[in-house]
């Protein structure tokens, strides 16, 4: 390699960066962990892991009943340092490439470690997650993405099929200007966004809060907003509301109340004909279609702890002439069309099961990754043991 | 070398053999009832099928703190408390097992500490009222915002609550699942559908409620006899469940960690002997108590491995199922890998570590054991599959082997800085332990944390979710990754490595206990209290060490003495 070039690129392949970017990966990761305190998983994922540079809160390292500290600083994200690692890494061997049986095992292990990285950053940039809520005995073909809602009009004036334009939380959460869109029957004005909320009727209403909307179903009810759910939980989930105002060519419609609580769609009706409105999480749809015909739950005997959760599954999928059994449990999942579905919950009374979903183009590169890794290692440390217990003699 | 010196390690193993089998002996019976007969009837409770004796000794435990009561200054088993709770539960009212700690729960009775630290149910019931009309305001409030007083007082009501159910045979569920019945099912619904509907009473319930009513009626005989035909009409129905509770009879008799926590204190007594007097340059005693503490290890390891074991077989599941049996396997593991250094080295040091670590890592887990059964059945979701298993057996490996190395190097300052013995050979060997410990766990909590993730990925398809327990392992990681390429490089030498490895106790303590102690994420399945003072005290032990580690050369012992010989780098850059 010509020296000029070897000389700059020395500090990229140098160990001490190496040591350095450790360092902050487990500052990092346990600044993340301590965020997930107050924070939801997703947005301590977005704002540590997932982010070039993250503000952490010097509140985080000390309890707040103990002291309260202000101020916050600046760190590098999750892609700065994996970005940085890998570069150090590539550099470190390229500058050093030497093809030995003694550095055989090195450079297995770390070409094991790049496409950890690289499955994490595919994980990152193109993993999709969303959740199947099907009923017993009914079916269904969409998927929910719980951390994003969508306010949804439905035009069901065909007996065939519904025309369905959704607002993405994108839009509604930047409110002010009224939303309008040709393929919209009206004019939608946000007032205001509740990222989470609880509903109250008229009459348990906290002092203070009055209901607001003059039209719909939510007409009595009074929408609070609470903090955001915190943690990895699966139970804890954001139920967002909005106060909204409708109107058509410059006619107010009246203020309505949407809400993820507000399970059945409300009616507005313009010009003689009836639109159904309902803020619901963000949907997609799926070519195929899956029916439950039974969801089970068993406990041990005389506890509450669950055993084992299963939902036997037919699933139609005309396109591919798809139509069978499946029985997705525990630790059990079906892959299908390059999703995954996994057994994640079940309603209330157990009248209905909850699968993940999920789109993961990368899932494949950890078990690859973790063979890499594992046998580099092994060759590694094996031969340097077997060398040493040699030398000594057991 | 003199014949007692010889015949010195053949003589400890044969006294601790003989304490070993001491122990095994079946139980005694003190007066006329056999309890044996009933300790060994199967039940089920938590989901899992088990001997009365350890739903007794549980039991006994959660309210009392013990496993054993007094009764008129006599120490009494557990099963003893159980049957008279269940067939006369006038006298079980009057034994003093109710544990109350907070003296604000105390005052409420109009007690103090000076009443003693265990009451009667009756002397509590005295003042019902005012403890359910307590207990009722605790319950408005969620959790984690009840202070001290409301959290015992909640405490001692489901205590109370726990021994009324047990009374009326509520709880364990006895009746089991044959002549004709599909589950195991409470003794209290069998009599109340007896009640209600004369329907016939199943054969089983009928021996159980002779067995208490002979008990009852202080007709030993009958009770003994009943007993011994109830357990031969269930050997014949069942006989793989009275089996294992068999079995589980005599691993609660034998309590092997109680037995190996004590052998690992005599070991750690003859490996430091052993090593001062090397250090003292004597000829003939370092080399046999050496050699005696090795080989008492190599018992002791044994019965740590056969409790383990034990559990195993009981539980029908991998070793590390909750924070009691990680501990536990964490110890094993440590002990394991400390006796394999010894072989290598022969320098004492593993012995000391091997015998320090084993009972260290059994008293925690004695203390996290309090709670009732140790063997609780498995969520749905952390039930067993193969990723599991090994992801758990892999990196609690990779823990133990991060604490390894982290008191191997604990011993190299204190022996440095307060001991003129680290001479260059220890020096180096030390240095060299280390270092060959922190590959090790490298390479092990690498693999467990991959394997957990390849769980995670079968089970909910998140490969990596950044969860408070996975980041803790992912700590350990790059903490070993740390140490091995800072020790590549240059950066750090020994004393560096000794340093940064401590750092490693600190990284793998956070990662055990304090990411349950933060309460959120899938795998806080051990979430405590009194445990932050704790974890508090060591970390901050750790840090006073890394202080001492990082004390100039010249003020270590060691190496300040000027006819101590230097090491070959007599000031290693930190």
């Amino acid at each position: 390699m010509n020296p000029n070039v070897k000389k700059t690129f020395q500090p990229l392949a140098s160990l001490q960066l190496t040591v350095v970017l450790f360092a902050m990966a487990m500052f990092l990761i346990f600044a993340g962990t301590l965020a997930q305190v107050h924070q939801g998983i997703w947005t301590v994922m977005r704002l540590y892991f997932r982010s070039f540079v993250v503000w952490i809160d010097l509140q985080l390292f000390v309890p707040i009943n103990i002291a309260e500290i202000p101020g916050r600083f600046p760190f590098p994200g999750g892609f700065v340092i994996g970005t940085l690692m890998m570069i150090n890494l590539i550099a470190a061997h390229s500058m050093r490439f030497k093809l030995t049986s003694k550095r055989a095992g090195i450079l297995i292990l770390h070409m094991g470690i790049v496409l950890l990285l690289v499955g994490e950053l595919i994980t990152a940039v193109f993993a999709q997650e969303g959740n199947m809520t099907i009923d017993e005995g009914s079916y269904a073909n969409y998927t929910e993405d719980i951390r994003q809602a969508e306010l949804a009009v439905i035009d069901a004036s065909s007996p065939d099929y519904d025309q369905v334009v959704v607002i993405p939380e994108s839009i509604l959460v930047d409110y002010g200007d009224p939303i309008r869109d040709s393929r919209l029957p009206f004019d939608v004005t946000v007032i205001e966004w509740m990222p989470n909320s609880r509903l109250f009727g008229p009459m348990g209403a906290p002092p203070g809060l009055k209901p607001r909307a003059t039209a719909g179903t939510g007409k009595g009810v009074v929408a609070q907003r609470i903090a955001r759910a915190t943690g990895v939980d699966g139970q804890n989930v954001d139920a967002p509301s909005a106060y909204i105002k409708l109107s058509h060519e410059g006619q107010s419609l009246g203020t309505w109340l949407v809400s993820l609580y507000l399970d059945d769609a409300q009616r507005v009706t313009v010009g003689g004909k009836s639109y159904k409105l309902s803020l619901r999480f963000k949907r997609d749809y799926k070519p195929y279609t899956m029916h439950l015909i039974d969801f089970r739950h068993d406990k041990f005997v005389g506890t509450q702890k669950p055993r084992n959760f299963s939902s036997l599954i037919r699933l139609v999928d005309p396109v591919n002439r798809e139509d069978r059994q499946v029985l997705i449990y525990m630790n059990n999942p079906l892959r299908y069309g390059g999703e995954t579905f996994y057994q994640s919950a079940f309603k209330e009374g157990d009248t209905g099961t909850i699968l993940q979903v999920v789109r993961n183009p990368g899932w494949l590169l950890p078990y690859i990754s973790c063979t890499l890794v594992s046998v580099g290692m092994l060759l590694h440390f094996g031969l340097n043991l077997t060398k040493f217990v040699r030398k000594v003699g057991l | 070398m003199t014949s007692p010196g010889r015949a010195f390690p053949w003589i400890a193993v044969l006294l601790a053999s003989a304490f070993l089998l001491n122990h095994a002996r079946p139980a005694k019976n003190n007066g006329p009832y056999d309890f044996q007969q009933i300790r060994r009837i199967p039940v089920s409770a938590d989901g899992r099928v088990k001997p009365l004796d350890t739903v007794a000794r549980n039991s006994l435990m959660i309210i009392s703190g013990r496993q054993t009561f007094r009764l008129n200054g006599l120490r009494q088993p557990a099963i003893r408390w159980l049957a008279d709770t269940i067939a006369r539960p006038e006298q079980s009212r009057g034994y003093d097992v109710f544990r109350i700690d907070h003296p604000d729960v105390l005052a409420l009775m109009g007690l103090t500490h000076a009443d003693g630290k265990r009451f009667s149910f009756d002397t509590i019931m005295t003042h019902q009222n005012t403890i359910s009309k307590q207990a009722q305001q605790a319950m408005q409030i969620t959790g984690k915002k009840r202070n001290p007083f409301q959290k015992h007082l909640l405490k001692l009501y489901r205590h109370l609550i726990l021994f009324s159910r047990l009374s009326q045979l509520d709880t364990p569920y006895t009746v089991p699942p044959v002549d004709g019945r599909e589950s195991w099912e409470p003794m209290s619904k069998i009599m109340h559908a007896v009640h209600q509907s004369d329907s016939n009473m199943p054969a089983s319930a009928a021996y159980i409620t002779s067995i208490m009513s002979a008990y009852n009626q202080n007709d030993p005989q009958r009770f003994n006899r009943i007993a011994s035909q109830y357990h031969h009409y269930l050997k014949s129905l069942m006989p793989r469940d009275v089996r294992k509770t068999g079995y589980e009879i005599f691993f609660n008799d034998f309590e092997p960690f109680y037995l190996a926590t004590v052998l690992y204190v005599i070991a750690f007594v003859l490996a430091c002997m052993s090593f001062l007097l090397r250090c003292l340059s004597r000829p003939v005693w370092p080399e046999s108590l050496g050699k005696a503490a090795v080989w008492l290890l190599i018992l002791t390891f044994v019965v740590h491995t056969f409790g383990l074991g034990s559990r195993i077989y009981l539980q029908g599941r991998p070793p590390v199922t909750n924070l009691y049996s990680s501990a536990v396997f964490i110890g094993w593991g440590c002990v394991l890998l400390a006796l394999f250094l010894e072989r290598l080295f022969r320098l004492g040091l593993g012995s000391i570590t091997a015998a320090v670590i084993g009972f260290v890592t059994l008293i925690i887990a004695h203390n996290l054991g309090g709670d009732g059964d140790t063997m609780e059945m498995m969520q749905a979701v952390l039930d067993s599959n193969f990723w599991l298993s090994t992801h758990v057996i892999a990196v609690t490996v990779g823990y133990s082997a991060t604490f390894l190395a982290g008191f191997l190097a604990i011993l190299f300052i204190l022996l440095g800085v307060f001991t003129p013995v680290l001479k260059p050979e220890l020096f180096k060997s030390l240095g060299k332990m280390v270092y060959g410990v922190v590959c090790f766990a490298m390479l092990l909590s690498f693999v467990g944390t991959v394997l957990g993730g390849i769980w995670a990925d079968q089970s909910w398809g998140r490969f990596w979710g950044w969860d408070p327990k996975e980041n803790g392992a992912v700590l350990i990681v790059l903490m070993n990754a740390l140490i091995l390429h800072a020790r590549w490089g240059g950066m750090i030498r020994e004393r560096g490595m000794m340093v940064l490895a401590i750092a490693g106790n600190i990284i793998t303590s956070w990662s055990w206990f304090g990411t349950n102690m933060l309460g959120v994420g899938l795998h806080s399945y051990g979430f405590m209290d009194s445990a932050i003072f704790w974890m508090f005290a060591f970390v901050c032990s750790q840090l006073l060490l890394m202080g001492l580690g990082m004390l100039p050369t010249k003020m270590w012992r060691s190496f300040s003495k000027p006819e101590a010989q230097q090491p070959t780098q007599p000031t290693p850059s930190v």
